[in-house]
């Protein structure tokens, strides 16, 4: 795999929200994703990139192409050093905040992506990653 | 940099056009000048057009719901046109809804049915409801 086929974003500033979904844009693009299945991981990058900013302050996305010989796909990493989640159950649950939103940026992430894994440690941090593959 | 929000009165409403991919600040900017416009040009109701609008997640959609509810609040009605199928698909999965708020295909359909809104029922007007 090249350097160029990975990339980071830092998340500090609200506007990065922003900056993240541009970056994930161009490259779901590049890797060949129709419209709508670039919008599901824009979206998705939108709502995560969010909860980085809103319950960490800050933190970082990282992306990166995958190719397992078979299918090519895109995954998004997105790292915090905030507070953690405290029941992730809960959180997965619709219609759950602790943040005062809607309560729809982790069950929602999931349902628009293909895969989603949450790792998160109290008072540490938390990791979330969505992976969503090319259709061929 | 962040693309910006046109603010056009048209016959009777307000047609307010959003950009493509606007950020947070944008997109509570929305709420501000959609109101105070309205106050200041004495319109019936708001066109809201989401043509450029390449992505809507919760913040955004939740933004849209609420000001449609306060231009409700202030006598005036609230269409929003021209979301794109990529767009309207992914908010449903993603599980966003804009309350009851009237929907239409384009600006040129929203324009349309605010005319007809108006001339149905003139006390709704702004104006008249004083």
């Amino acid at each position: 795999m090249t350097e160029q086929e990975r990339g980071e974003v830092q998340i500090e500033a609200e506007s990065d929200i922003a900056a993240a979904r541009r970056v994930v844009r161009e490259v779901a693009t590049k890797v060949g994703f129709g419209v709508t299945e670039t919008v599901r991981i824009v979206t998705a990058a939108s709502e995560l990139g969010r909860n980085v900013h809103k319950y960490a302050g800050k933190g970082t996305m990282h992306w990166r192409l995958l190719n397992n010989g078979a299918k090519t796909g895109l995954e998004l990493r997105f790292e915090d050093q905030g507070p953690g989640i405290a029941d992730l159950d809960e959180a997965l649950k619709e219609g759950h905040s602790t943040g005062g939103g809607l309560g729809m940026g982790l069950p929602g992430a999931k349902r628009l992506m293909d895969e989603m894994e949450i790792r998160t440690w109290k008072g540490e941090g938390t990791t979330v990653t969505i992976t969503k593959w090319r259709r061929t | 940099m962040s693309e910006s929000i046109s603010v056009l009165k048209v016959r009777d409403v307000l047609l307010v056009t959003m950009p493509g991919d606007p950020d947070d600040a944008t997109v509570s900017a929305l709420q501000t000048r959609t109101l105070e416009a309205m106050e200041q040009h004495d319109v019936k109701g708001l066109i809201l057009d989401l043509t450029k609008v390449e992505i809507l997640d919760s913040y955004f959609a939740r933004t849209v719901a609420e000001t449609a509810q306060m231009v409700t609040l202030m006598g005036g009605e609230t269409i929003i046109a021209g979301m794109r199928p990529s767009v309207a698909i992914t908010a449903t999965e993603l599980g966003v809804t804009l309350g009851t708020t009237k929907t239409v295909l384009s600006v040129d359909l929203a324009l349309n049915l605010a005319e007809r809104q108006s001339k149905s029922s003139p006390a709704k007007s702004k104006r008249a409801a004083r």
